[in-house]
Order: structure tokens, then sequence, then C-alpha cells
């Protein structure tokens, strides 16, 4: 079947068969390998890409089921700034939100709606917002101190303070625990 | 005059690898796309032990688009079966893992049947055309039963239900046993569980006929050894194949073996003369890839009055499922853990044995920590048993057992030369970052209010970067000592650097470049680090035993070092003055206290390839160094660690929340902050999983239950805390710049943590003393029928299970 999509700004069509699934067809028929596949469950958030706007998981969708469809991958983030990357890209890299950068992908473009959508600074909040997505390396911390730092990056709230304030790994600064009322 | 340019070792830089992965520009297996590429989809034993009545693959061979279907009928005397033995001597029974299973299976999940397709979509359809039939065999599920003598041994020549058996016996044990003040006795356990990596393994095989040549793209953290694995297993000369392993999606130990895919999938590539590619799926993951963990303890320590802990008596026994795997050997497992079980604490006397016995299961071999954490967990639980028993606090009770700073360097009773460290210090510093006595507090107080929070402790003494010494006394067939970089100035006076050493998370790419940075005074930008393919640089171990600082690290420094000289003779040359004048910085060497007369490195470098007439006559042009490096002797640089946290339990449920957690921790010296509070963290993560989610579960048939990750829990970002972390810096004697392995120490202790904590917690309810660990609610709940000394009263045995 004929699957004819608007990918990352370009159209993009491709005969396949019906059973593939949309993480398949990004991957080997686009052949953009940014959106990786951790479990082919719907268990890990590694294949989440967004569909007309919204974060879904694509190894929980054939591809025929977004024909016609406006899809965004992580490619989509830096490539639409020149190469430049996100402030999300951005502040992932300053507070070492990533190891070894296989959910990275997932991470980017579930937080990169929730994040246009108003400030996420709060920590619960962030770990609710992150929740559907594994990451086996960092332990999180980088991860929702990065959307901190990203979120005072694009909303410019004083109040959120410096990276620095944030307390990022490798700087001795006080954090806040989990278990903190 | 040139710019300063400052020293990065010690300093937070940022990495330089993350723009690629942030983009998704990484490069991992399943990212490489070859032209006439093929699939593989494997057909696994449905069943944990039986022999092999028939293979029917007729309909599968014929379906559209299927290339080929292979058996092991059809493997026989092409590839050979993974045998990995230790060196002798020492007790030993050796296994065979076939490629495919040959006349028997012996674990769920062992390939039995290739299928070689047009897709991997119609090569799983090909699956299900093919039949097995199967005459099934009692499985040998637990070490209890194999002990007892199966009907059907898993592996029919064995005499004895292990793989190896080992003692160790340091002092007169039964004579401190009978005049000890108190004896404290317990058996606990840790359950089976996994690495998971987010990237499962793949493997893609790209044999050219033209240059009889085999490359092999494949998820690994060590490239070199898994080149001469596949070139013995498949009777291939080693200079015909090449291993490239570029980005991997987290390794943790599981993609540190040689598998049967592996070869299987080379020998198809090469057979069909097409890149063959196979990229395992998560259920096959839960299946195929390594186990761990699955420890089992029976320990005695005899005491005086005073709470000092006189002798140790521990009988080890690990489950190390159907296969010895290659090339750790089965004896890996129980070996280290009868070597590093007394941790920090001064344990004169110490009796153990150990045992790595085989049942139907998925081999067992290492994940982060290899068996450091079921024998952290071991001995904290019998520090925190003793203090049950003495009544002496947990906290002051270890305190009381620490090997002291003044006797550094310390040999323990199994022989490991703790070199550096102030043991107490480190205790300090984390109770001082718990505030430990307000804590004791605050949980009292919050007693009275119905709530149920509790304390735990674990400490431990981490051996990492141990080369050839330790490999030569463990026995293990390939010995670790060395790893390699190679360093080559290209005329631009750029740096391009070969580590030996595989980065699949902890940031190579920019601590390496950190070191070369300094040792040759540039910037970091001019600097790149390159791994994962062998034919890039000479040989070396890869990236295991957190190891890679040190040993790779340390090759950097010496071939860094040498060409600085280079640089240095070559100014000296040209400026007609000693070399011992001069000094490197700022990317030029110039003369000491004189910075104006000076040359640029570029400029250097320049001269070394186009202008040999500048080149001291008994220097080569060219600018490239190999060096390697084994932090001689090759006992370890021994990091250490305590480990403390605050859990709230909800006895209702059996849930328990980690409130706070704290490491303290002394790695030596620092080369990036924040990549060392990256790797604690994410281990302690890690542990964090292995002590309150993930276990391996199989039925009494042998069916595990755990094969999605519905059943198979990973820490998700509600149950990771943000870790408090404090350092303390002693620097290893033994290494260059004084720099410690770190990677694996964050999940060493969790466990060991949790555990203390839970128990702590459920005190005042009557919960008993905690032997297991995931603390699952069913546990944690089942701990009110457990009393102080782990028996169990007879009617609730089943619930503990
Ligand atoms: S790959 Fe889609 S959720 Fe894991
Ligand atoms: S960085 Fe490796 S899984 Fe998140």
């Amino acid at each position: 079947m004929r699957v004819e999509i608007n990918l990352n700004g370009k159209p993009f069509a491709a005969d396949v068969e019906p059973r593939m699934l949309l993480s398949d067809f990004i991957r080997h028929e686009a052949c953009l390998t940014g959106t990786h596949v951790g479990c082919e469950q719907g268990g890990c958030g590694a294949c989440t890409i967004q569909v007309d706007g919204r974060a879904v998981r694509s190894c929980l969708l054939f591809a025929i089921q977004v024909d016609g469809s406006t899809v965004r991958t992580v490619e989509a983030l830096s490539d639409e700034r020149d190469g430049a990357l996100h402030p999300l890209q951005e502040a992932f890299r300053e507070c070492h939100g990533l190891q070894c950068g296989f959910c990275t992908p997932g991470f980017l473009m579930s937080l990169e709606p929730a994040l246009a959508s108003g400030p996420l600074d709060d920590e619960q909040a962030i770990r609710d917002a992150i929740s559907g997505n594994i990451c086996r390396c960092t332990g999180y911390a980088g991860i929702v101190d990065a959307v901190r730092h990203a979120s005072n990056t694009i909303w410019n709230d004083p109040d959120i303070g410096t990276v620095d304030d944030l307390g990022s790994l490798g700087e001795d600064a006080p954090r806040s625990g989990a278990g903190d009322e | 005059m040139s710019e300063m340019i400052p020293r990065l070792v010690g300093q937070r830089v940022k990495r330089v690898e993350d723009p690629r992965l942030l983009t998704g520009r990484g490069e991992y297996v399943d990212d490489v796309h070859l032209p006439r590429m093929l699939h593989v989809a494997l057909l696994r034993s449905s069943v944990a032990h039986a022999r092999i009545v028939g293979i029917d693959t007729a309909a599968a061979a014929e379906l559209p688009g299927v290339h080929l279907v292979v058996t092991a009928d059809d493997l026989r005397d092409r590839v050979q079966p993974i045998v990995c033995d230790i060196l002798p001597p020492g007790a030993w029974q050796t296994s065979a893992y076939p490629i495919l299973a040959d006349g028997k299976v012996r674990f769920v999940g062992e390939p039995v049947v290739a299928v070689v397709a047009d897709s991997r979509y119609v090569a799983e359809d090909a699956l299900e055309a093919i039949g097995v039939s199967y005459e099934e065999l009692p499985p040998v599920m637990t070490v209890t039963a194999a002990e007892a003598g199966p009907e059907t041994q898993v592996h029919e020549a064995w005499d004895e239900a292990w793989f190896t058996h080992k003692q160790l016996r340091v002092g007169d044990i039964d004579r401190v046993f009978a005049e000890a003040a108190g004896v404290t006795r317990r058996s606990v356990e840790v359950g089976r569980h996994t690495g998971m990596p987010l990237e499962t393994r793949a493997i893609i095989a790209d044999y050219n006929p033209s240059s009889n040549a085999l490359t092999v793209h494949m998820t690994t953290q060590m490239p070199h050894i898994m080149r001469t694995g596949l070139a013995d297993h498949l009777g291939m000369p080693e200079h015909q194949i090449r291993v490239i392993s570029k980005d991997v999606g987290g390794g943790f130990g599981v993609k540190a073996e040689l598998y049967p895919e592996d070869i299987l999938v080379s020998h198809l590539a090469t057979r069909l003369g097409r890149p063959v590619s196979w990229v395992e799926d998560r259920r096959e993951h839960l299946l195929g890839t390594i186990h761990a963990r699955e420890h089992f303890y029976e320990l005695e320590a005899a005491w005086d009055e005073s709470g000092r802990i006189l002798a140790v008596r521990a009988e080890i026994r690990v489950d190390g499922g159907a296969y010895s795997v290659y090339p750790y050997s089965a004896s890996m497992e129980p070996g280290m853990a009868m070597g590093v079980l007394t941790g920090m604490y001064d344990v004169p006397v110490y009796h153990a044995d150990s045992w790595a016995i085989a049942t139907n299961k998925t081999p067992l071999g290492p994940y982060r920590g290899v068996a450091r954490p079921s024998a952290c967990f071991a001995m904290e639980r019998l520090m925190d048993a003793v203090a049950h028993d003495t009544g002496i606090d947990p906290l002051e009770l270890r305190r009381r057992n620490l090997v002291r700073a003044d006797q550094m360097p310390h040999t323990t009773p199994s022989g490991l030369e703790y070199d550096s460290g102030d043991f107490e210090a480190t205790f300090r510093k984390a109770a001082e970052i718990l505030d430990y006595d307000a804590t004791r507090e605050q949980q009292e107080e919050l007693r009275g209010e119905g709530r149920y929070l509790g304390i735990g402790v674990g400490s431990y003494v981490e051996q990492t970067a141990h080369g050839a010494a330790e490999f030569v006394k463990r026995g293990l067939p390939v010995i670790f000592g060395y790893d390699t970089s190679r360093i080559r100035i290209d005329a631009s006076g750029n740096v391009l650097v070969h580590p030996t050493s595989h980065s699949h998370g902890q940031g190579h790419e920019t601590t390496i470049a950190q070191v070369v940075a300094d040792a040759l005074g540039i910037e970091i930008e001019r600097i790149r680090v390159v791994y994962g393919d062998t034919q890039d640089v000479a040989y070396g171990s890869g990236t295991l035993g957190s190891r890679s600082m040190v040993m790779a690290g340390g090759a950097a420094h010496l071939a860094a070092v040498e060409l600085r000289d280079r640089l240095v003779r070559i100014a000296a040359h040209n400026l007609e003055v000693d070399p011992g004048d001069l000094e490197v910085a700022d990317g030029e060497v110039r003369v000491k206290g004189s910075p104006a007369t000076a040359v640029a490195i570029t400029e250097i470098a320049r001269w070394a390839h186009h202008r040999p007439e500048r080149i001291p006559s008994d220097l080569e042009p060219t600018l490239e160094v190999t060096s390697s490096y084994g932090a001689p002797p090759g006992t370890g640089a021994f990091s250490h660690a305590v480990h403390m946290a605050l859990v709230e339990v909800d006895p209702a449920l059996g849930t328990v929340q980690v409130l706070r957690y704290v490491v303290a921790e002394d790695c030596g010296r620092i080369v990036n902050p924040m990549i060392v509070d990256g790797q604690v963290t994410g281990g302690v993560a890690q542990g964090l999983g292995g002590a309150l989610l993930e276990e391996i579960v199989h039925d009494a048939e042998g069916q595990p239950l755990t094969t999605s990750l519905l059943d198979y829990l990973w820490p998700t970002a509600h149950d990771v805390p943000f870790v408090e972390i404090g350092h303390l810096e002693s620097l290893s004697p033994f290494t260059i710049g004084g720099i410690k392995g770190m990677g694996e120490g964050g999940a060493i202790a969790p466990g060991a943590v949790i555990a203390g904590a839970v128990e702590d917690a459920m005190r005042p309810l009557g919960g008993g003393f905690v032997r297991k660990v995931p603390l699952t609610p069913e546990r944690v709940l089942n701990l009110l029928n457990v009393d102080p000394t782990g028996r169990v009263p007879e009617s609730h045995e089943e619930n503990q299970k």
C-alpha cells in the first residue's frame, strides 16, 4: 500500500505492506534513524515521534495509519534551526541529560510539545511528563534538570534560575530530594 | 603570544559526543543500511530441558522471500560451539554452548533454527512454519534441585552439579568461633535480573568475496576480543575480520560476551555472500541475553562483646544457568564474590566455599558491579544482623569494624591489595550528608504519626581497573591485562586518538580528549577520539570492569607524552636550544622563562610531515605513537563508597518509596565531575531497580514469566530520587594520575541499603529479617511472617519464595 506523509516538512511516500510498523517505516524506508526502537512493546518510549503535533509511540502504529499526516522526528529539531541545537537539546547537553543517547530522541520528542504549551519547572510535574520514557543510563537526574533549564530558557522565567542554581551533575550545589514535601 | 589554554582534567567539560546523539545522528548498529541486506529471525526453544527429536523446516524453506533455513546439522564442522573453560588448576567442568541447539535444548530461549529472508517480517513468518518436536526432560530450575542430583543433569557427562568449586581458608576458624562472645547466622539471596540496556543486541555481518574479508558491525563493549572470538569460532584468519562497534545504546556488561548469534550471523553472511542482519527484540533480549546476580549465601559471623567481627564463614552458590559464557567463564561470579565479600571490614579470619551451579536457565554473566552487588548485599545483611543480635546501632557497628586509614595499604584475607582510602571519613561524609542523627529523630517522630521510615547503610570497596595479576588469579582464559591507545598528530596539527576502550554512554570522546589535551597543551576542539573499529588500533581489552579511564586513558596519556617529547625535540632542533629548556603549553613549544621564543605545535606538525629537513636526523617523520598500559602490577585500583538511604514503607500495600539516597565516594582523581556524578546516579538507578523492581521469574517447568516490559519492571523517573553525592579523593599509587575506576560503583550498594532500610522501617510492626531482593510489595508484606533471624514459620514458607 502507498503511504504518503509530510515528514519533517518534506513529502515522503513509499509502498509498504499494511503490517509495517511506523517505526520501521521511518527508520528503514525513510532512513531517518534518529528514532530508536527499544522494545516494540510500547514500554520504553524510545520510538516517540510527533504525528500532527502529538507525541506518539511509533512502534505501536502501522505506517498506513498515518497516511496523509504530518510527522516530525528528532532530526527536525536541529534541521529547522539550520543545524543549531534546540534549547531543549542544549539543556540536555548542559545538564548531562544523556549518556548512551539511545533514549534521548524519544525524550526530546515527548518533551518538546509539553514545553511548548507552558513552563514545566516543578520537579513532580517534570517526572510525570517523562514517566512514559525509560532511560537506563542516567537515573533521570540530568534529564529533570535539563527540562527545568529548557523551560527557563524557553519561557524566560527569572524565578527558575540558571543551570548552576539547579545543581546540575558535577556541580557541588545542593539539590532537592524527591522526598521533600 | 598565544592564548592561555586551561588544564582540563578535573573540569566539568561538556560532552563532545552529545550534539551527534541529540540530533539523531548517532550511528547504532541497526542504523547501518547495506545494499542487498538479508534479515535473520531465530526460532528459540520453547522448553527448558528436552531432547530434540526432529525439526521440520521444509515448509519454511519454500516460502517466498526465504533464502536459507539452518539448523545445527547445517553448521556441523563449519562453526565451533562456544567453550569457555578456566585455566588449570581449579575444579572445573566444561560446557559447550552450541551456535544452534544440537540434539538437546537447555533453556527457554536457546536458539534452535535460523531463517534468513528478505525482511525480518518474512523471516518471522517462516518461523511459524517450522515444526520442532521435543522429548521433554525434567528441568533443573534451582541450585538446590541441581545439588540434590537430578534425574537428568543439565550436562550429561558431569559428575557434579557445578561448573566450578573454589575454596578459601584463612585462619583457625573453629577456634575463633568456639571462643567468640556470640555468633550470628543468616541465609540471604539476590534474585535474578539483568542489565537491560535500552538498545538490544544487534549484529550486521558483511562478507566481501573479493577481498575475502568479513566486516561485522556489532553492539559490543570489546571489539578486539570479539574479533578473536569470531576468528576462533568461524575458523577464519583474524586478519580477515574487522569488527566495528560505533554508537552502542548502553552495555552494562551484557554486551561484553560472545554470543551464538554473533557467530551464526557472521557465518550466514559468509555463506550467502550477502550482508546479513539480526536485531534482537526485547523478548529475545530477556530470554537470550545473559542474566545476572542470583546468588545464595549461607553466612556465619563470630564477634566479641564490642561487636568486632572476629571471623566470617561463607558458602556462596551462584545459579550459573546452562552454559559458561565467553570470555569470563562461569567461575567469575562465585570467585569474585568470595574475593570481595569482606569489603571495607577488617575480618582477620575468613573461610569460604563458592560454586557456580548449572541449571536450565539462561546463562549468567557480568552486569554492572559483577559479583559485587550480591557480595555487598550479603556482607551488609550480615552486618545488620550482627547489629540486631548485639543491639549496637548499625552505623556504629560498621565503624568499629572498618579497615582503618593507618592500616593502608591493607591486604584482605582473600589477597586483595587495598591501596588507599579513609573508609571512616567516607562513612562520616555520608552520615553528614544524610544528617544521620537528625534523620533518626525524624524517623522516631513520624512513627508516632503512623508513618514507617527506615534508614539503610551499605558500603563497598570496588576493585577497578584490575589487570594481569587479578585475572591470572581468577584463572580466566583471556587475561584483560592492558588497553591501548594510538595517537596521531596530522600535518595540520590536529589530533586523532584511537583507544581500545569502547564508550556506550561513559563519554570517552570527552574524558580521553581531556587527558590528551592536557598532555599536549592544546585545545580539546583539536582532538578527536574515535573508538570501536578494530582496524584503527592494535589490540586491547575493551570496556569492562571499570577500567577505561585508568587503562585506555593511561595509554592515551603515555602516547601523548611521547608525542610531546617528539614535538619538543623537533622544536629544540629548530630553535637551537636544549630540549630540557623547553616546555609545552598553550598550543606551542616555548623556552621556559622566555615565552616569546616559541614554535606553534601546528608549525611543528607541518614540519614533521612536509619538511623532513627540519627534523633531527635520528627522528622518523610523521607523528604517531601507540602505547599500551596495564596499571602494573595489575591488582587493581580500589575505589570505595558508602551509600545511605531513607525510605518510607506503606505497610498496607507493601510499597517502598525512596525518599533520599546519599552516596559518599572516593574514586581517586576525578577527570570530569559531571560524568562521575552521572555514572554514580545511573548506577544507583540500576541498583534500585534490582532492589525493588527487577526480577526474572521462572515457573516450575522452567518457563520464564517475565518476557515483556509489563512483567519486567525498569525504574522510571518516579522510582529514582536525585542522588545526593559527596566526594573524597585518595589517589591510587598504582595508576597514572592516581585515577581509579568508578563506572560500576553506583550499582553495587543499593540492594544492601534498601534491604536494611526496609527492615528498619518494618521493625516496629514486628517485621523480620530481609533475606532477599528485590523487595516486591509481596515480599515486604511477608516480612511480617519472618522472625529477626530470618526464620520463617512453616505455614508461611511458600510465601517467602
Ligand atoms: S520501542 Fe516503542 S515504546 Fe519501546
Ligand atoms: S542515555 Fe542511555 S538509555 Fe538514556
